[in-house]
C-alpha cells in the first residue's frame, strides 16, 4: 500500500512538474540564478582556502647550527629535535648540499658562487612539523624551543610569511560568515517564494484533496518530491554556468579550480534538501490554516 | 430502508452548535439529528447560516460552543489529524463542483480513492461502477470543461459516492444549474438515497423543495427555527400561520394561471388543450410563460 503510494505520489509529483512548465522553470531560473551567487562565493573561498592549505603544507622550520659542531653533537640534535612532539621529520642538511641546492637554485646565474673562496653557508636542519602543527602558534613554540638547544645559531620558519596568511584566513573566514548567510538567507527567501508561486497555482487542487479526505502528508508530497527536484535542478544548472565562468576566468587565473566531485555533489544535495524544506515550510504554512 | 443496529441510527448529531465571526452570530444553538438513510433539506436565505452548519459537520471549521458527532467522530473529542478519515466517511457535493480540470472524469472519481491507498484494481472496478450509477460511464475518459454543468455536477457526485460514505452533503448543488439539470440531480440524489445513503442538502430555494414529501429544517439568522417533520423546533403558531398564508398564496396563484390559461383558449377559439400533468408550481418556468401568453 506504501509502495503504491509512493509510486503514485512520484508520478503526480513529474506530472504536475511538466503540466506547469511555465512556472517550474521560471522558478528553477531564478533559484539557478540565486545559488549561482552562492556558488560563486564558495567557489572564492575554496580557491583562497586551497592556496591557503598548499602554501601551509609547505611550511618548514629552518634550523641553522654554529659553526664547527661536531658529527656527535649532529646526531644529538637531530634525535633532540625529532622528540619533539610536533616534529614530523628532521633532515640534516650539510653546507655542502645547501650550497649545491642553492646552485641549482640560481640556474644560470651560478657563476656567481665561483667568485665564493669558500662555501658561507652553516650546515642545519630541515624541520617538517606534522600537519596538525603547520600554524603560527605551533611552529613559533617549536622554533623558540628548537632554538634553546646547544650549537643552534638561528631558527627560521617563515614568520611574516606566516603572519600575511593568518590574517588572510581570518578575513576569508570573516567574509565567510557574513557573505555566506546573506547569500544564503537570500536564496532560502527567494526559493520559498518560489514554492509559494507554485503551491497559490495550485490552491483549487490542494483544497479539493483537502475535501475528499486526504491527510496533509499525502497533499503535500509531492509538492516536497517536486521541490526537491526543482533545487538539484537549480543546482546543476548553476554548477553549469559556475563552471562556463571558471573556464572563462582561468584565460586571467590560471590556477583557479573549480569544485572536486565530492563537494559539488554535497553542494546539490545541499540544494535539494533546501529546495524540498522550502517547499515543507511554505506548504506546511498554508495547511495549518484550518 | 433496511433496519440498522441499535446505536448506529444517527449518522449526525448537531448538539447546541454555537459559531461566530466576530460579532456577528453565524449559528445560534443549532441541534439536529440525521438519522440513516435519511433525506434532509436545509433551507434558508442566503446568509442563513447553511454553509457555516455544513463546514462543521464535516468539521473544517470548528463550533465555538457545542459539539458535532459524525458516525464515531465527536468535534470536541478528535484530533485534528483524523478530519481527513472522517471526510472519507462522509461525501461532499458543492454548487460549484470542485472538479480539478487537469484530469479526466474517471480520475476526478478515483483521486477520492488513491488518497486512501487502495489498489489499482479496486479503484477501476468501484469508480466504473458508480460512474454508471451517475450515468457517465460513457464520458468517462471526458475531461470536466467538456461537460455540461449537470454532468459535472454528477461527476462530483460520483467522487463523494466512491468511498461509500454513510453521508452524502450537498451545499446548494443545483444552484449553478438549469431547470432540466436541476431535476436530474434531484432525482439522482432521491435514487441515491433509496439505496440506503443519508443525504443532507442546503438550498436557499424552498419552493423547489417543499412538495417532495421530505424533512426540511429552517435556517434564517443562525437558527433553526422549523422542522416540518417533527415540528418540535421554532414557535407552533408562527409555524401554522406560515403554512397558512403559503398555502392560500399559491392557492390564489394557481386560479389565477387557470384562468388565464381558459382566457388564452377563449380567445384563440381552440379547443382546451390538454394541460400538463400536474399545475406548475407558483414560481416555475411553465407558470411565468402561461402569463406572457395571455
Amino acid at each position: 500500500m506504501i509502495w503504491r503510494k509512493a509510486v503514485y505520489l512520484m508520478q503526480e509529483a513529474v506530472r504536475t512538474l511538466s503540466r506547469h512548465r511555465g512556472i517550474t522553470t521560471m522558478s528553477v531560473v531564478i533559484m539557478s540564478l540565486s545559488l549561482l551567487m552562492l556558488a560563486v562565493f564558495l567557489l572564492a573561498t575554496d580557491n583562497v582556502l586551497r592556496v591557503v592549505e598548499r602554501a601551509q603544507r609547505d611550511m618548514k622550520v629552518y634550523v641553522y647550527l654554529e659553526d664547527g659542531v661536531g658529527d656527535a653533537a649532529v646526531r644529538e640534535l637531530t634525535a633532540a629535535i625529532a622528540g619533539m612532539p610536533e616534529v614530523q621529520t628532521v633532515v640534516f642538511v650539510s653546507r655542502d648540499e645547501a650550497l649545491a641546492d642553492f646552485r641549482r637554485q640560481l640556474g644560470d646565474d651560478a657563476d656567481l658562487l665561483e667568485a665564493l673562496a669558500e662555501n658561507p653557508l652553516p650546515d642545519g636542519f630541515q624541520v617538517t612539523p606534522r600537519v596538525e602543527n603547520r600554524n603560527r602558534d605551533d611552529m613559533a613554540y617549536l622554533a623558540g624551543r628548537i632554538m634553546q638547544l646547544g650549537g643552534v645559531a638561528e631558527v627560521r620558519y617563515g614568520r611574516e610569511f606566516l603572519d600575511r596568511f593568518a590574517s588572510i584566513v581570518r578575513g576569508v573566514y570573516y567574509a565567510d560568515v557574513i557573505v555566506g548567510f546573506i547569500v544564503i538567507l537570500s536564496a532560502v527567501f527567494i526559493i520559498s517564494n518560489a514554492v509559494r508561486l507554485t503551491v497559490i497555482s495550485r490552491r483549487r487542487t490542494i483544497e479539493i484533496l483537502r475535501l475528499v479526505g486526504a491527510t496533509n502528508r499525502f497533499i503535500m508530497a509531492p509538492f516536497v518530491m517536486e521541490g526537491a527536484l526543482q533545487g538539484g535542478l537549480a543546482a546543476l544548472t548553476s554548477l553549469g554556468l559556475l563552471f562556463g565562468v571558471t573556464v572563462v576566468s582561468r584565460r586571467v587565473l590560471p590556477d583557479l579550480a573549480f569544485f572536486t566531485a565530492d563537494k559539488a555533489a554535497l553542494y546539490v544535495a545541499t540544494c535539494v534538501a533546501m529546495g524540498s524544506m522550502g517547499s515543507f515550510t511554505a506548504l506546511r504554512r498554508y495547511l495549518r490554516v484550518r | 430502508m433496511q433496519e440498522q443496529r441499535g446505536q448506529d441510527r444517527t449518522v449526525i448529531g448537531v448538539y447546541h452548535l454555537t459559531r461566530r465571526y466576530g460579532d456577528r452570530v453565524a449559528l445560534e444553538d443549532v441541534s439536529l439529528t440525521v438519522a440513516n438513510g435519511e433525506f434532509v433539506f436545509v433551507v434558508g436565505p442566503s446568509g442563513a447560516g447553511k454553509s457555516t452548519l455544513l463546514r462543521m459537520i464535516y468539521m473544517e471549521e470548528a463550533p465555538d460552543e457545542g459539539q458535532v458527532v459524525v458516525g464515531e467522530f465527536v468535534s470536541t473529542r478528535m484530533k485534528r489529524r483524523h478530519v481527513p478519515l472522517l471526510r472519507r466517511r462522509v461525501g461532499i457535493v458543492f454548487q460549484d463542483f470542485k472538479l480539478l480540470d487537469d484530469r479526466d472524469v474517471f480520475e476526478n472519481v478515483a483521486i477520492a480513492m488513491r488518497i486512501t491507498g487502495a489498489g489499482g484494481f479496486e479503484i477501476r472496478r468501484r469508480v466504473n461502477q458508480v460512474l454508471g450509477q451517475v450515468g457517465l460511464f460513457h464520458k468517462r475518459h471526458d475531461m470536466p470543461h467538456a461537460l455540461s454543468g449537470g454532468e459535472q455536477q454528477r461527476v462530483a457526485i460520483a467522487r463523494a459516492l466512491v468511498n461509500h460514505p454513510a453521508i452524502l452533503l450537498a451545499d446548494e448543488p443545483t444552484g449553478n444549474l438549469d431547470p432540466d439539470a436541476t431535476d436530474d440531480i434531484l432525482r439522482l440524489l432521491f435514487r441515491i438515497n433509496s439505496a440506503g445513503t443519508a443525504v443532507l442538502m442546503a438550498t436557499h430555494d424552498h419552493e423547489m423543495v417543499r412538495n417532495f414529501g421530505q424533512r426540511i429544517l429552517h435556517l434564517r439568522d443562525g437558527r433553526l427555527y422549523e422542522d416540518e417533520r417533527t415540528g418540535l423546533v421554532g414557535n407552533l403558531n408562527d409555524r401554522l400561520e406560515a403554512i397558512r398564508t403559503e398555502r392560500e398564496r399559491s392557492r390564489r396563484v394557481r386560479e389565477e394561471i387557470r384562468r388565464h390559461r381558459l382566457d388564452a383558449v377563449a380567445a384563440a377559439g381552440e379547443p382546451a388543450p390538454a394541460g400538463p400533468l400536474f399545475d406548475p408550481l407558483p414560481g416555475a418556468p411553465g407558470a411565468a410563460d402561461e402569463e406572457e401568453t395571455s
